[in-house]
């Protein structure tokens, strides 16, 4: 059985099907990656994803073009994180019931909306045509290198995207004046406020953009990896990506690092679940379970480490 | 005075918060539905009342219905109240509930007690159970530092797919065409209270006493009183003396029992074979119960009997009208919005605060004033 296993994970199509499985929890994970650095716990990423992923939808469905799909999911994530940002900033509601709100929202609160704009209930069925899904591209150059090649060509434009928001995150975060004050706020509002940052401003920044990006999450699931909108289809991909952050330290990269692993998880549950005699759903929990270990290992580091500081003499 | 205008104050403040969350609804019925009207009678009054030929009569089995549907969520909201109370925003009560529903209803199989005891040892066994779930997510939260909402959000999942596994592989009756256990043994369904097919079962007296004995436990020992302070101040509990890593397990480990308590009275009280398949809302909806009860365990019923008497009327109306029944989400999210706003109406509760003082002071004005005179005379 093992063998069966090496076989299907030795494999360039293995690879592939887990950049393309990293993805949306990498957009979601750089949302909650952004939106932490200005201490802001963005729990609605789940909900925010199911929402985005449905208007995404909708809104490719009625002007038939993907792109403004994807555009409009972005724009809507961002309402979302705004909205969750007005409660929580303006009007003092906790931000962990805020986003709980979204997720509720995202659960049910997308089967009557989808309902009320379409008539359909619980999934989005025939409505899908090739114009919607979002288009794969071949890469010229790697395209012609044998495994490789097959690894990192051919993939949506939205995988691409997604591992180049990394980049673009980090360079955001430490090279841009905006991301120095969310960094501030987020480390120490008092201080950021009292050399003149608008701490409000600067986390309603940090909120909207983490909506938005988990809207091109949202938009991915269901424009290209489920081609199509069902109910609960996200499956705590949020959630995952709240775990990766915090795995990866709560940095772009990490972050990138820890949702490659969550990835190579739900690929491996795949392929698992393919081998002759394996329960599902014990196969179903591996990204899960992967998970819970992964933060475990973390927390376990992170607390060595503490203690280390703790017991080194303070320099003077 | 003061008290009287700041309480009266709360309540307004609690229900216009509602009032937006049913505008928002009637909003959405209005662009939604055909007959707005009619589905917004069923939605409001359609849980007590229904209606024949103009005429409206009291409808005693749908008040037991929605007092059943109280039942679980009594439990998952005292659950979410003493977790809320010392900060620890633990969200595995929805695993729990399934975990305990499950245990509960195999023990329901596969126990051999043949009197009223049955389904009370099921129960408690499935409530100890979860307790011993509970421990994960506090343990790491406590021992390493792991963020225990992220962890018991990864539970719920594991929860589910393991429950599924024994389920699908161990405990499924094949001669059926669903997935589901073998049927209970009658002594393991929970009694019912009245007559009729309302599901209200014993378990509703269980809930109540729950929370009694919750709210006696949260304000009148002094392990409730370690719970509540660690949620005001931590560092002030620490540093006062309080064992804060062992009454934050406490408080998480008293939430995964009530859940699973819940889940399995549900599971025992409202059918006959164990059929969940996937996590069954609970835990959430617990969640809103104690926003609505201010975490306060007293209120818990009522917010329960509140959300179970709107969940009714969005059943109603999405039977009778073309209003789908997940209106209930949207006036969730909305409840909860709104009703957990510390801020919502401050600017009222500003001008309150202000034109009480000045009464005060002008009180103690013309008091000083009295007192002045009579020193003179």
């Amino acid at each position: 059985m093992l063998e069966q296993l090496f076989q299907a994970i030795f494999k360039a199509d293995f690879l592939f099907a887990v950049m393309r499985i990293t993805a949306p929890i990498l957009f979601a994970t750089l949302a909650a990656v952004v939106a932490e650095k200005a201490g802001v716990v963005n729990i609605g990423l789940e909900g925010t994803m199911m929402i985005t992923a449905l208007f995404g939808f909708l809104f490719a469905y009625w002007t038939q073009s993907w792109v403004i799909g994807v555009l409009g999911a972005a724009l809507v994530g961002a309402l979302l994180g705004l909205m969750m940002g007005f409660f929580s900033l303006k009007l003092k509601t906790d931000i962990i019931l805020a986003g709980i709100a979204v997720n509720m929202l995202g659960g049910g609160g997308t089967i009557f909306l989808l309902n009320m704009f379409t008539g359909l209930r619980g999934n989005t069925g025939n409505l899908v045509t090739p114009n919607i899904l979002i288009p794969t591209i071949k890469i010229p150059l790697i395209d012609k290198i044998p495994i490789l090649g097959e690894i990192l060509s051919g993939h949506a434009v939205l995988t691409y995207l997604a591992f180049i928001f990394v980049f673009l995150m980090w360079v955001f975060l430490y090279k841009t004046p905006v991301g120095l004050n969310i960094r501030a706020v987020g480390e120490n509002p008092d201080a950021a406020s009292s050399v003149g940052v608008s701490v409000l401003k600067v986390k309603y920044i940090a909120i909207g953009l983490s909506g938005a990006l988990a809207g091109f999450g949202g938009a991915f699931m269901s424009m290209y990896y489920s081609q199509g909108w069902n109910s609960g289809f996200v499956a705590g991909r949020g959630f995952i990506a709240l775990a990766a952050r915090a795995m990866g330290r709560g940095e772009p990269v990490g972050g990138m690092l820890s949702s490659l692993l969550f990835g190579l998880a739900q690929a491996l549950r795949t392929k698992v679940s393919g081998l002759q005699g394996v329960s599902s759903y014990l196969v179903s929990l591996i990204p899960y379970a992967t998970t819970l270990l992964g933060l475990v290992l973390y927390s376990i580091s992170l607390r060595r480490k503490e203690r280390k500081h703790l017991i080194r003499p303070v320099k003077p | 005075m003061h008290d009287r205008r700041m309480r009266f104050f709360n309540l307004a403040r609690g229900a216009a918060a509602i009032s937006i969350a049913l505008l928002v609804a009637m909003i959405f019925i209005l662009i939604s539905s055909k007959t707005p009207w009619t589905a917004m009678r069923y939605l409001l009054i359609g849980p007590l009342l229904s209606f024949h030929e103009g005429a409206v009569i009291f409808n005693a089995q749908y008040l037991y219905q929605v007092l059943a549907a109280t039942i679980p969520i009594i439990f998952t909201g005292l659950a979410v109240t003493v977790m809320f109370s010392a900060n620890q925003f633990n969200l595995a009560g929805e695993g729990c509930v399934l975990a305990g529903g499950f245990v509960g209803g195999v023990l329901g199989v596969y126990l051999n007690i043949n009197s009223g005891w049955h389904w009370v040892v099921s129960v408690l066994i499935a409530t100890a159970v979860c307790g011993v779930i509970m421990l994960i997510p506090a343990l790491l939260k406590v021992k390493l530092g792991a963020s225990e909402m992220v962890t018991s959000l990864m539970l719920n999942f594991i929860i589910l797919y393991v429950v599924l596994h024994y389920l699908n592989f161990h405990f499924a009756d094949r001669t059926k065409g669903a997935t589901m256990t073998k049927e209970f043994k009658p002594t393991a369904i929970i009694p019912s209270l009245v007559a009729g097919n309302s599901k209200l079962t014993v378990g509703f007296i269980v809930a109540i006493a729950a929370t009694i004995l919750v709210a006696l436990f949260m304000y009148r020992t002094r392990w409730g009183y370690a719970i509540r302070m660690i949620g005001i101040n931590e560092s002030f509990s620490l540093y006062s003396g309080m064992n804060v890593g062992w009454t934050i397990v406490l408080a998480q480990v008293i939430g995964g029992m009530l859940s699973g308590m819940g889940g399995s009275i549900e599971v025992l009280g409202r059918y006959q074979t164990y059929l969940w398949r996937d996590l069954p809302g609970y835990g959430w909806v617990g969640i809103t119960i104690a926003i609505l009860a201010k975490n306060n365990p007293i209120y818990v019923p009522l917010a329960a009997f509140f959300i179970a008497y709107l969940n009714k009327g969005c059943l109603l109306m999405s039977t009778y009208c073309d209003v789908p029944v997940e209106m209930i989400d949207i006036i969730q999210a909305a409840i909860f919005l709104f009703f957990a706003a510390e801020q919502f109406l401050s600017g009222y509760r500003q001008k309150l605060v202000v034109k009480t003082t000045q009464e005060d002071l002008m009180k103690l004005d013309v008091n000083q004033l009295r007192g002045g005179g009579k020193s003179h005379a």
